[in-house]
């Protein structure tokens, strides 16, 4: 895979924090407090001293146990979340698969639903109009067009979520565990768009616990564990620390 | 601030506008796909407040407050306010409601305010026919000022995207809010010359009264029927008050931001 020398994603000593306890007493003042205060209490931070960039038509992948801090780097990078120190500088528009039935209205037809999520996520109309037939073709859902989308099978629900988002043309794309659901086929074919994306030059940036598919798609791993970046190496590298490291739990 | 992207400003803006326009079609179509009724509904609640008023204000009391017609003068006071108390009691929801969304796109997130005014403000416009057709039928007679409506809808908007900035993101982090809202859009109501006029008040509360910024919008938009209701110090306070506030908002929204996003 071609690498290209300019870099897409900027990461630099990203750290973002949260509280451990939801219930913990919260007061206006340090509600209104800037971000270089210091870390309070009842506070942990999720992600700290994070830096690496990312060139275009890279595909990286994101390794960690549960809790390390993979998705909420994931969300920094897609800026559904903002950094309490450091920076991400992202160059291009960025596809997020995260939580991608979100903006999917229960009482509106699967038609509106789609004009609606790609038009919020930077889609012209007419850039929809085109690609309306390829959507839902890939989603397998032509019957039900003009059904309410709260009528639809969760399958359903995440194969045309899933074709929409994975149409828009942006150059970087986001892969949270969303593959998770639908049927095999269905993922397989998912799988495959996903591969289509990155041989056309897309970078991708892919969290996931699945081994086999880590491989697949990733030439470059990112290895998390206590919300500090760990290594950051080949995927096979980043595998083989990451089941030493866990080999006897 | 931190998460920088280095797109150019206009397309920026154009993808600020579509949003917007899209949510606010979505807001409305939802409100209108779901009940039989639609439009009926949006224009119900004034109609039946306003009739409630005019019962009680010319059947039990004597009103000694107002204007003839009392119905155009309710009406042209309380279709604003409809839409003002709309918005703001939407607004304390509206980070819970749109949750998922706040969480898989990066659209600016004043939008969820800013697409809420938009689609209360397209009922109230909606709404208007209905006032003209009680105008016609009472024989009220439409003066120049009628002009100053699009200063108020400028004002009216102004002020709420503020309010809404500021309610918003506080909500998220103390629930019980919702509830003082509801109290102090209660208290606003009757605070506001909206079954009376800003001359019915008393002389020493003249002052006092316009700088509550509903005041010199109301008056703005009575002023098509009722001129000497129109008080130039009353407006200029309500759209500086109006600007405050927005800029109140906005910085209160900045500063929580962050903080909204973790809780959500």
């Amino acid at each position: 895979m071609a690498t290209d020398s300019s870099p897409v994603i900027e990461v630099e000593n990203l750290g973002i924090r949260f509280r451990r306890n939801r219930k913990s007493r919260r007061n206006f003042k340090d509600l209104f407090a800037g971000r270089n205060r210091r870390t309070l209490s009842g506070e942990f931070w999720a992600l700290r001293g994070a830096s690496f960039t990312v060139g275009a038509g890279e595909a990286i992948g994101v390794v960690g146990r549960n809790g390390q801090g993979k998705s909420t780097l994931l969300k920094l990078v897609a800026e559904v979340i903002l950094p309490d120190e450091g920076s991400v500088r992202v160059h291009g528009g960025v596809a997020p698969l995260i939580e991608i039935t979100g903006g999917f209205v229960p009482e509106l037809t699967v038609r509106d639903n789609v004009y609606l999520t790609a038009g919020l996520h930077g889609m012209k109309r007419a850039e929809v109009d085109a690609r309306f037939d390829e959507i839902i073709d890939f989603a397998e859902i032509r019957d039900f067009l003009d059904t309410p989308y709260k009528h639809l099978s969760s399958g359903m629900k995440v194969r045309i979520a899933f074709s929409v988002i994975s149409r828009l043309e942006e150059p970087i794309m986001l892969v949270d565990e969303v593959l998770a659901v639908g049927d095999k086929g269905f993922r397989e074919k998912c799988y495959r768009r996903i591969e289509e994306l990155l041989a056309g030059g897309r970078t991708l940036f892919f969290v996931s616990h699945n081994e086999n598919d880590l491989r697949r798609f990733c030439t470059r791993g990112l290895y998390l564990n206590k919300g500090e970046l760990v290594l950051d190496a080949s995927i096979d590298e980043v595998l083989k620390r990451y089941n030493a490291d866990y080999a006897e739990v | 601030m931190t998460a920088v992207s280095d797109r150019a400003i206009l397309p920026r803006i154009q993808r600020y506008r579509h949003s917007l326009w899209l949510l606010a079609r979505r807001d409305l179509r939802v409100r209108y796909s779901t009940s039989a009724l639609g439009y009926f509904w949006s224009i119900l609640d004034p109609l039946v407040m306003a009739g409630i008023y005019l019962f009680v204000f010319t059947q039990v009391f004597n009103r000694n407050v107002g204007e003839t017609p009392y119905i155009v003068f309710l009406l042209t006071a309380l279709l604003p306010w409809m839409w003002f108390n709309g918005t703001i009691s939407d607004c304390t929801r509206v980070y819970l409601v749109e949750a998922k969304l706040i969480r898989s796109t990066k659209i600016p997130r004043t939008i969820w305010v800013a697409s809420l005014v938009l689609s209360k403000g397209i009922e109230f416009i909606a709404s208007i026919p209905v006032l003209a057709l009680f105008a016609i039928f009472t024989g009220a007679t439409l003066h120049w000022e009628a002009v100053y409506f699009v200063v108020a809808i400028i004002l009216q908007a102004i002020l709420t995207v503020g309010i809404g900035l500021v309610v918003a993101p506080l909500v998220v982090f103390f629930r019980d809010l919702n509830r003082a809202v509801k109290l102090v859009l209660r208290f606003l109501f009757y605070a506001s010359p909206i079954i009376y006029g800003v001359t019915d008040l008393p002389a020493e509360l003249h002052v006092l009264a316009a700088f509550n910024p509903l005041s010199g919008i109301l008056s703005l938009y009575r002023s098509a029927f009722f001129p000497n209701q129109l008080d130039a110090f009353t407006v200029l306070i309500a759209a500086i008050m109006s600007v405050v506030i927005l800029a109140i908002g906005v910085l209160v929204f900045r500063r929580t931001e962050r903080a909204v996003l973790k809780e959500i």
